[in-house]
């Protein structure tokens, strides 16, 4: 085993037992929310998978104007990885964050400013995903695709920013106008949120990046299989 | 002599009517009202929150886990067609550069 697959698996490992000790103590030690109920409970999964959004944004920003700069394969899988991941969690909070709004305002959506950004966000990286997948893997794409990964972090301040800037529904609470976590076992369960998906991020980030090398070399080498007329089957 | 309608109905539905009647208020229905019309209450649960808690995580769960799952699997169908690529690709460097000297 090589020293990356056992780098790989360690945070595995590390990710799994984060996520499962979070879960625990979010159903066993956290106390219930005295006006929501239990429904509540779900902003310790919500909240850390929308900063892990934001890792994988920020990622998918870094990778994407080292692609523009250095033009190396490595920084255009980061970027690849980071919009991936950036998919996968604001999945996780366009899912997570509806279910909580059925108990908490009856309705699931709301075209709040925070929701709608959050949303945009989403769809930037949805767009960055399907160009990756569909419009081949050539200099040219990987430029536009990093011009996107770029130009989409925009974004990402504008949805920070929005609950303070243009108000709505949704709640501040950890925020400074918000009334905070008024429990110690309430902040050490959004900690442990945080470290969790902090860890799977950079799990799935890794993961993903190191697919998306694999998948460059591959594509080098049939060129060159190609050139010496080896047929890969 | 007058029948009460709810000494007419069968012993376990006379019990259930009979209860509410001793504190009866003008919004509870009567056992006949029960089963002719179906009323709304306004304001009432339509959620179980324990409900949507299990939806939310199941759905956190099954997309970290997936997208873990298929990437681990994706990889090693990826490793395996690059190892016999580059083993393609040194067989037919070798046999090129015997060809050549």
């Amino acid at each position: 085993m090589g020293r990356g697959s056992a780098g790989f698996l360690a945070l595995l490992g590390a990710a799994a037992l984060a996520l499962l000790g979070t879960l625990h103590f979010v159903a066993y030690v956290v106390p219930t929310e005295a006006s929501m109920g239990i429904v509540q409970k779900i902003f310790y999964f919500h909240v850390p998978s929308a900063y892990a959004m934001y890792l994988g944004a920020t990622a998918c920003f870094i990778g994407s104007a080292g692609y523009l700069v250095r033009g190396t394969l490595r920084w255009d899988a980061l970027a690849r990885a980071g919009a991936e991941v950036a998919v996968a969690m604001g999945l996780m909070v366009l899912i997570s964050g509806p279910l909580w709004a059925a108990k908490a305002w009856g309705v699931y959506w709301t075209w709040d400013p925070r929701l709608t950004t959050s949303m945009l966000s989403v769809l930037v990286y949805v767009a960055y995903v399907v160009l990756r997948a569909f419009a081949g893997d050539g200099e040219a794409e990987r430029k536009f695709a990093a011009a996107l990964g770029v130009l989409g972090a925009a974004n990402l301040p504008i949805i920070h920013y929005s609950v303070q800037k243009w108000g709505g529904n949704h709640p501040k609470v950890i925020t400074s106008g918000g009334g905070g976590l008024q429990h110690p076992d309430m902040k050490l369960g959004l900690v442990l949120g945080f470290l969790s998906f902090t860890l799977l991020a950079a799990l799935l980030i890794w993961q993903r990046m190191r697919l998306a090398m694999t998948s460059s070399r591959l594509g080098e080498l049939t060129e060159e299989a190609l050139e010496l007329g080896i047929d890969e089957d | 002599m007058r029948i009460s309608p709810v000494r007419s109905l069968p012993p376990f539905a006379a019990q259930a009517a009979a209860a509410p009647a001793a504190t009866s208020t003008p919004t509870t229905p009567t056992v006949e009202e029960r089963g002719q019309a179906f009323r709304p209450v306004q304001g009432g649960d339509m959620q179980s929150g324990e409900m949507l808690l299990v939806e939310a995580y199941a759905a956190i769960w099954l997309i970290a886990f997936a997208l873990i799952l298929l990437s681990w699997r994706r990889q090693q169908k990826l490793d395996g067609r690059l190892q016999a690529l580059e083993a393609a690709l040194e067989r037919a460097r070798r046999a090129k550069g015997s060809g050549d000297g």
